[in-house]
């Protein structure tokens, strides 16, 4: 999630601070606190399937970009994708799995794109695939009480 | 308690009138909610030229230090000025400051429509949830009124950027392609796949140039508990272009508040059946679709921009955190309905 948890988190603690002086006009105080509650209950949900959510995320996208030479023919983009495919999580801190989150998912963008322009039956059943993938990443990130 | 604009404001006014005498601002206080300017109510007080006291409620809009999204103040200023005293029901506009002198920020000072209430939360419970038929045909009737209109008789060329017919969506396109490019902290895979499909798929070109209010939805309007509208708000990202544009983002599914119909008032079809009917227009189905799917794009960009402002330290208020964390993965949801993939 963007901004991150643990930058959110320290700053409405500044804010709740800031909210406990009486000086603080009612309304003001109100709505701070209100909006703060909202978020951490968020960050609340966020909190134990972080982890999981990215290594899972991860490991289905890398899956996705192994089969680049099958849907694209060899050159540089699948060469580039298939090298990200075979990568692991040894680093299981949030910020290091959201990183290599980002950097997996900028590789299926680029991927996706090129599946759309290709030919072929594997080129329409991985663009399937990603479209199965990217549904199940709004799964994984639904938060109660989402309009959609 | 005094706050502490009140005399500042109270001496902008009074240059302002000049046969009035005693001007006083009374309880300035903010009105919680929205992420692009701050907005207060007040009282000002003050004798007339013939002795007798007067009071009127208003309401102060002013810039933040960073804003969800960037806009011309003037801009949002002379569509309420346009639009006032027609069809479509808008606060009267009084004054508009663009420098920064008077009170820290460019501001406007604007009537205050008062006894109305704009949460939609409040709509699914009594005294509203009856009405919500009649105020869905009140919404899309007034949108259609805002579509019908010239905006050259309004004035409004003369202050907002022209656009050819068949170029409003590549503007548009562009534009919050651009803030994607420029504010998002992390890829977006189903937003950049949308916006590929929006550029291999244009609409045709717009039947007419119209005034967009490019935030027409349930939150943005003054509602009573017998499905009337009393004032637009929110006009700071009008502009000129497609009138389908405006209904397409009226369809956003984010806003449909988890009730599965368009603004959380009426099906889909309906909301269309009035909006034709009020504004002379066709709704094509393939570009109404296609401004349905831009306008995931463009609600998007705007959360993304919201925790870009908030990232960058520009504004760090909590709620420009909310429309990230709540909403994104809201919209990549209804971007994927639209393109009928959820």
């Amino acid at each position: 999630m963007t901004p991150k948890i643990p930058d959110v988190l320290a700053d409405l603690a500044g804010l709740v601070i800031r909210n406990a002086s009486p000086d603080v006009d009612p309304a003001d105080r109100g709505s701070a606190l209100g909006l703060s509650a909202m978020l951490l209950g968020i960050a609340a949900q966020e909190w134990d399937r972080a982890a999981a959510r990215l290594v899972g995320e991860n490991r289905a996208i890398r899956e996705l970009l192994s089969e680049a030479p099958d849907a694209l023919g060899e050159g540089a983009l699948a060469d580039r994708l298939r090298g990200l495919s075979t990568g692991q999580d040894e680093d299981l801190r949030i910020s290091a799995l959201e990183a290599a989150n980002a950097t997996l998912r900028a590789a299926l963008i680029d991927f996706h794109a090129a599946v759309e322009a290709a030919e072929g039956e594997p080129a329409r059943r991985i663009e399937a695939a990603i479209w199965a993938e990217l549904r199940a990443s709004t799964e994984r990130r639904l938060i109660a009480g989402a309009p959609v | 308690m005094t706050h502490p604009l009140e005399p500042r404001l109270a001496a902008y006014v009074a240059e302002r009138m000049p046969d009035a005498r005693d001007v006083r601002v009374e309880a300035l206080s903010r009105i919680s909610g929205g992420a692009s300017r701050e907005t207060y109510r007040f009282r000002l007080l003050w004798t007339d030229a013939e002795g007798a006291p007067r009071e009127r409620k208003l309401i102060l809009r002013r810039d933040p230090p960073a804003s969800l999204i960037d806009t011309e103040r003037r801009i949002e200023f002379e569509a309420y000025r346009a639009f006032h005293g027609s069809a479509v029901p808008v606060p009267e506009m009084l004054w508009l400051e663009e420098a920064s002198d008077a009170l820290d920020h460019p501001f406007f000072i604007a009537e205050e429509i008062a006894g109305y209430q704009a949460g939609p939360g409040l709509l699914w419970a009594e005294p509203y949830v009856g009405t919500l038929a009649a105020l869905g045909q009140r919404k899309w009737t007034i949108l259609g009124q805002i579509a019908k209109a010239d905006p050259e008789a309004l004035g409004l060329t003369q202050v907002m950027e022209p656009v050819a017919l068949d170029a409003s969506w590549a503007r548009e396109l562009d534009y919050w392609e651009g803030v994607l490019n420029d504010d998002e902290a992390a890829p977006l895979p189903i937003i950049r796949a949308a916006i590929r499909w929006l550029r291999a798929h244009p609409p045709k070109p717009a039947q007419k140039l119209s005034v967009v209010h490019g935030d027409y939805r349930t939150g943005n309007f003054l509602f009573d508990d017998k499905g009337g509208v009393h004032g637009v708000l929110d006009w700071e990202m009008a502009h000129l272009g497609d009138p389908l544009e405006d209904l397409g983002w009226s369809f956003n599914p984010v806003w449909s508040f988890g009730r599965g119909v368009p603004g959380g008032l009426l099906p889909r079809e309906e909301a269309i059946a009035i909006w034709e009917a009020s504004s002379g227009l066709k709704a094509d189905p393939a570009d109404l679709h296609w401004w349905e799917l831009f306008n995931c794009v463009k609600g998007q960009a705007i959360w993304v921009s919201s925790a870009r402002a908030w990232i960058d330290g520009g504004n760090r208020e909590p709620i420009m955190v909310y429309p990230s964390w709540a909403l994104q993965n809201a919209q990549d949801r209804a971007t994927l309905q639209v393109m009928g993939r959820l």
